[in-house]
């Protein structure tokens, strides 16, 4: 029998009643427009920061496959999801948190050369070079083999041309590629690297293509024998575009060890002053610039920022991967913050301002190994990943090999634990991620993941540092990092508001600084740096300076504590000496409190005796790409 | 020439290698990278362990359209189209869903919808079948509610269960990802005898290959949770595998949930019962959109927090007033103060559950935050009129109703986990390492011991120093050194996209030297520098930045991060105790006034139109 009580003994949640008299309210009246409610599907403004890296080698690039790096890009992408791995030299290893996104950017310089030697891959062994080089390594001659293949580099004489090796295994890392993006969750950019370094000075690009495979395995990357003019570069780019249909960009990287020719006055091949047309194709195709990593810091540089006390940072400024010594005039077209300052000058001159780039950090780790942080540090190559002998771990020389001057030499002891880029997005994917990139929202790191974000505009007031939509009216009445502000209207001057976040798993913020460059009325570059959100309510001393933050490192544990700086700094900074008719650009920095470096924690963990002149304590931070004022 | 043959392309050179054989450059076999050897969470991962697609009955034969593929693309980030056909995209994608379906008739509507033959097989299937392909949906939707209780499914069909059991399962395979989104198998079996909630979510550790075993176990079987666990006895016995039940709303279970005697033969709670439940119900889901379960206003009356998206009329059926003596058997504060008192008895705590929270909701969107509530189900979904829907109507009274306007945007479950996958999140809930919030991305760690001191929450590795001197939420600390009383490190840091912290509050329970149970809430640290009252002891309010007509609020009041080591001032060393962190968000708007910006229209008074979203962790417990 059913009761009564059974039937309104309903199993689930609605009554019978309720639904039945609702849903007769609930016909929307004919003819009537639909009200949406979730305010995110329209809401396209970036909501989070994605953390990755651009730049890292595997196997498939022969300076790494071919000297101890037997982990492909299988494992790189496993390893940056947050899976252990472990090293080609035997150790395990994972992240402290998994990347958001990575770009696995191998050489394309005989692009897959020692996997296909150890697979002993037909289209290989059908070239007498290709034979003789596979034979070399497996009759157990692997130095006899690299030189074989450095000889053919420098001697800008690909024996493989033709092969169709370099495009089979293109197509293997596309496959890869595909195999591990997932939209939404974690993205794996295709891309790889242009190796072009004229006589040893570097002028390296990463290419990061937007697309997928079915475009980028179209086309085999060019290479530095194809040309190592970066304006070829940018005209095979284009040819992609045009063939595909699809997008990519390229980020050139280590300005520091390019002796001058990463910012140069004049153009590589035909020497002439660059002009509009340069800077335009530039900036059409290079909107970043990768300004940190391991090979050193390329912010700034002491010498040419000497009222900065936090320029000299892993400065690495004496030499390049080649013979030649680097030497002070070089260094403005050297570091990020002088070709900044000197883009505005040629903006004045040309029109088009060739240096006007976003930052990103990133590693160009030739491990397959990502890792940023201090006491996770995997090294340059695989040879200096973590070890108690100091031979290759600290000794090994990185910079000026070559040079007769052995005061140039720099060792991998000097090796930043750097960096990370970050990504203000909407979404983790390949588009979202890409088109930040193009419009430049983005931030370098030096390897922590402090958040950091932006807004440049006329009329920000104080409070609107604390709106709950902080973001949404940031954008709605200013401009993002790597925007411009144009025209000052009367009286007014360029306000930021900067909201910073620590690592939620690291350090303490010491300050944000906002660091301002300007042409002066008499065309000369200038700049400065503010002070804008100092932590533990400090004041400025006589000198108009905040004292250090302190230092909480024990060097004995290796540990340091957040019981100084602040977990959260923000400001609303209004440019105090504005003058409207002055091109400038402002860009934040954000800087940690005190921690140790890698190695300090390699002495903690093998005992190691530290060479002289190793660094055991510094101040992460972040840049973030500026914002730039147009009269 | 010498030179340029040593310009070497990249950076590393041939003689360096010469001299080198892989294995010799590390450390002599020493591990270095310190993150493998972490036997800890790292990461608090941010789901929905309750969430409802057309595959439910009561969700799919009145309209509440989105399938699980759907349910998983919106969990993972994707626009959808609704039910009502609202546009509809999460603030952040989250990081793990189970996907709980009644069992009972699992899939009807999908298998009327596609003229399945497991339906058509079955005679009420086939009646229901053409009813619904006639128009007449709803009035078979409602011949169906008439079955219910134990022996009367309708359709009795192991080939429909076992198809859309399938069809489930299939899709948790096909948007499952280790390391960066994990889909647990999982269903809802939903007794509710007499209109008393006692539903149970079933959660397992596995992967198709064990779960396409059995099927799911649904009321229409038993009603009683003693059989519940019996069926997952059976089910790891059967596949070697592991699950684990979860246990909700007991705030409409009408005095049922942590009721003192068994259900069938109603008994009072023995040692052998208590064990099993522990065993079996490591978890209970303390808030979601049917009202905050944490504790009740008239239990714990000297809380000034403690009315919190109260739901308290009657039970889920709306039939059955609530009446104050069946509080107590109700609230998860009460029950674990119980649980104490009933080790002390019977030797096993039956009641010793960590805290989570998840939405339970039916249309496929599990929404949590205020601004973007899609509510429980398509008829409460964003609308004009949605101040006067209801979703549950008083059988005899429309007192008993369960309205729009009752129901939170709520809740998420925190899991502390080493990573993202079926294993170690499942893991974290059976350890109890879990944490709930009523919608919001706080993180919070919580740790007890006795050792902590007072500088090691600043220190870089203050989790590792948790587990070392300590142990995390969901953990045990027994037999206090002499003349110690146990201290907690708890640090908490708000949701990166949402509110300021106004305070983090440790609520104690005990069991009292005269057998009575006991309760305190202590401020353990509260944000902007505020003191306590001179005279009254109490610490001030934050203030609120809610700006109503606007929707709006600022962070200019509270902070992003508070900490602490906290040592109970208080401590009997003899008395079983647990302890708990609740942290409290500064007030802002709750949906309502979202609405109202929204729609233009105002609420009924007497809505509640401002919140103070918050977290619970998983409580420690000391035993003497």
């Amino acid at each position: 029998m059913k009761s009564l009580l059974n039937v309104t003994l309903v199993v689930l949640i609605f009554s019978t009643f309720a639904y039945q008299s609702v849903v007769a309210q609930d016909a929307p009246p004919p003819g009537k427009k639909k009200v949406e409610y979730s305010p995110y599907p329209e809401k396209s403004f970036p909501n989070s920061v994605y953390f990755g890296d651009t730049h890292l080698h595997t196997s498939f690039s022969t300076d790494a496959g071919m000297v101890g790096n037997s982990r492909g890009p299988e494992d790189a992408y496993r390893l940056a999801r947050g899976e252990v791995i472990t090293s080609s030299f035997g150790l395990k290893v994972q992240l402290s948190r998994p990347l958001d996104f990575l770009v696995i950017s191998d050489h394309a310089e005989n692009f897959g050369l020692a996997p296909a030697i150890a697979e002993s891959n037909p289209d290989l062994l059908k070239y007498a070079w290709g034979q003789e080089i596979h034979d070399k390594v497996k009759t157990k001659d692997p130095t006899g083999a690299f030189d074989m293949w450095i000889k053919q580099v420098n001697a800008k004489d690909d024996k493989l041309a033709g092969s169709g090796m370099s495009k089979a295994f293109w197509q293997r890392s596309n496959e890869i590629s595909e195999k591990y993006n997932e939209p939404g969750l974690f993205t794996a950019l295709i891309g790889y690297e242009w190796t072009s370094m004229p006589n040893g000075n570097n002028l390296h690009r990463n290419i990061v293509f937007r697309d997928n495979m079915d475009k980028t395995s179209q086309v085999v990357p060019m290479s530095s024998y194809d040309s190592v003019d970066p304006e070829d570069l940018w005209a095979w780019l284009a040819a992609y575009e045009k063939k595909t249909g699809g997008k990519a960009l390229a980020i050139p990287h280590n300005g520091n060890i390019s002796n001058g020719t990463m910012f140069d006055d004049i153009t590589l091949t035909t020497k002439k002053p660059i002009d509009n047309d340069y800077a335009q194709r530039r900036m059409r195709w290079e909107p970043l610039y990768e300004v940190t990593q391991i090979k050193g810091d390329g912010e700034a540089h002491p010498a040419l920022s000497p009222n900065d006390e936090f320029a000299d940072f892993y400065t690495w400024d004496t030499g390049t991967l080649g013979p030649e010594t680097t030497t002070p005039e070089m260094w403005p077209r050297d570091y990020a913050r002088a070709a900044l300052k000197r883009g505005l000058v040629y903006e004045e001159k040309l029109g088009t301002n060739p240096f006007k780039f976003g930052m990103i950090g990133s590693t160009d780790a030739h491990t397959s190994i990502p890792s940023t942080e201090e006491d996770n540090f995997f090294g340059k190559v695989s040879l200096t990943e973590p070890s108690a002998n100091p031979h290759y771990r600290f000794d090994e020389v990185i910079i000026a090999r070559t040079n007769p001057d052995p005061t140039k030499k720099i060792r991998h002891f000097r090796a930043a634990s750097s960096g990370l880029a970050a990504v203000w997005a909407r979404e983790n994917t390949r588009e979202s991620l890409w088109d930040s990139m193009a419009r430049k929202e983005v931030y370098a790191t030096t390897g922590t993941r402090l958040r950091v974000r932006v807004f440049a505009g006329w009329d920000y007031v104080e409070s609107d540092l604390a709106r709950s939509n902080f973001a949404e009216y940031g954008y709605q009445h200013g401009v993002p990092m790597g925007g411009d502000l144009k025209a000052a209207p009367v009286n007014k001057a360029p306000t930021l508001m900067v909201r910073a976040v620590r690592d939620p798993d690291g350090a303490n913020l010491d300050r944000v600084q906002i660091i301002k460059g300007w042409v002066d009325s008499n065309g000369k570059t200038q700049e400065m740096v503010y002070d804008i959100a100092v932590s533990d309510d400090r004041k400025p001393g006589k000198n108009g300076k905040y004292p250090p933050v302190g230092n909480t490192v024990n060097l004995t544990d290796v540990t340091y504590t957040n019981s100084i700086g602040e977990a959260y700094l923000q400001a609303h900074w209004k440019d105090p000496d504005f003058d409207p008719r002055q091109r400038a650009f402002y860009y934040a920095r954000v800087i940690e409190i005190p921690t140790p470096t890698w190695l300090a924690y390699d002495r903690k963990v093998f005992g190691s005796k530290l060479p002289e002149g190793a660094r055991q304590i510094h101040q992460e931070r972040a840049y973030t790409t500026p914002v730039w004022y147009t009269p | 020439m010498k030179i340029k043959l040593l310009a070497i392309l990249l950076c590393f050179p041939t003689f360096a290698f010469a001299s080198e054989k892989p294995g010799t450059a590390s450390g002599g076999g020493k591990e270095y990278s310190p993150y493998i050897n972490l036997d800890f969470p790292q990461n608090a991962y941010f789901g929905d362990t309750h969430l409802h697609t057309s595959y439910s009955t009561d969700a799919g034969m009145v309209g509440n359209s989105t399938t699980p593929d759907m349910a998983y693309r919106v969990s993972k980030g994707e626009q959808i189209t609704s039910p009502t056909g609202l546009k509809f995209k999460l603030k952040r994608p989250l990081d793990f869903i189970v996907i709980s379906d009644h069992a009972e008739n699992l899939g009807l509507a999908p298998m009327i919808n596609r003229s399945d033959p497991a339906v058509m097989e079955s005679e009420q299937g086939k009646k229901w079948h053409d009813m619904f392909k006639a128009g007449d949906g709803y009035k078979a939707f409602l011949e169906w509610l008439a079955y219910g209780g134990d022996n009367n499914d309708p359709i009795k069909s192991n080939k429909m269960m076992g198809s859309a059991w399938n069809d489930i399962m299939t899709a948790a395979e096909q948007h499952n990802e280790p390391g960066v989104f994990t889909a647990l198998h999982g269903f809802e079996w939903t007794s509710m005898p007499r209109g008393n909630n006692l539903h149970r979510n079933v959660i397992f550790r596995d992967g198709k290959d064990k779960v396409s075993q059995i099927l799911p176990m649904s009321s229409y079987d038993s009603q009683d949770p003693e059989d519940l666990w019996k069926y997952m006895q059976a089910y790891e016995d059967k596949t070697g595998g592991q699950v684990f039940a979860i246990p909700h709303n007991g705030n409409i279970s009408n005095g049922l949930m942590f009721a003192p005697e068994t259900y069938t033969s109603k008994k009072p709670l023995d040692a052998d019962y208590a064990k099993r439940r522990q065993q079996w119900e490591p978890i209970y889901e303390v808030s979601q959109a049917k009202g905050d379960g944490e504790t009740h206003p008239f239990l714990s009356p000297d809380d000034q927090f403690s009315d919190f998206e109260t739901l308290d009329q009657g039970n889920l059926s709306g039939r059955a007033p609530k009446t104050p003596e069946m509080l107590k058997y109700e609230y998860a504060r009460e029950a674990l103060k119980m649980g104490l008192d009933y080790e002390q008895k019977l030797g096993v705590n039956p009641f010793k559950f960590g805290l989570i929270g998840s939405t339970d909701a039916h249309n496929g969107i599990p929404s949590t935050t205020e601004e973007n509530n899609f509510s429980k189900a398509n008829i409460v979904e964003p609308s004009p009129t949605r101040f006067e829907h209801v979703l549950v109507k008083g059988a005899v009274d429309d007192k008993l109703s369960i309205t729009a306007l009752d129901l939170g945007a709520a809740g998420l479950a925190g899991v502390w986990a080493k990573e993202n996958t079926r294993e170690e999140i499942w893991d974290a809930f059976a350890r109890k390492e879990v944490f709930a919030t009523t919608g919001s991305r706080i993180r919070v760690r919580f740790f007890g011991g006795f050792n902590f001191s007072e500088n090691d929450v600043f220190k870089q590795n203050y989790a590792q120093l948790g587990y070392e001197k300590g142990v995390p939420m969901g953990g045990d600390i027994t037999k206090a050194p002499a003349g110690k009383a146990p201290n907690f490190m708890v640090l908490a840091v708000k949701d990166p996209e949402g509110a300021n912290l106004d305070r983090i509050q440790v609520v104690k329970g005990w069991l009292g030297a005269n057998g009575k149970t006991q309760e305190k809430v202590f401020d353990v640290v509260v944000s902007d520098d505020r003191k306590p009252g001179f005279f009254n002891k109490k610490m001030p309010d934050v203030g609120s930045t809610v700006d109503i007509k606007d929707a709006s609020y600022t962070n200019t009041i509270g902070d992003a991060l508070l900490s602490t080591v906290w040592t109970d001032p208080e401590f009997n060393a003899s008395q079983k105790a647990f302890y708990y962190a609740r942290v409290i968000e500064i007030p802002t708007p709750r949906w309502t006034a979202y609405d109202q910006k929204a729609y233009g229209v105002t609420a009924p008074k007497g809505t509640a139109l401002v919140v103070q979203d918050r977290a619970y962790t998983s409580p420690i417990w000391y035993t003497p």
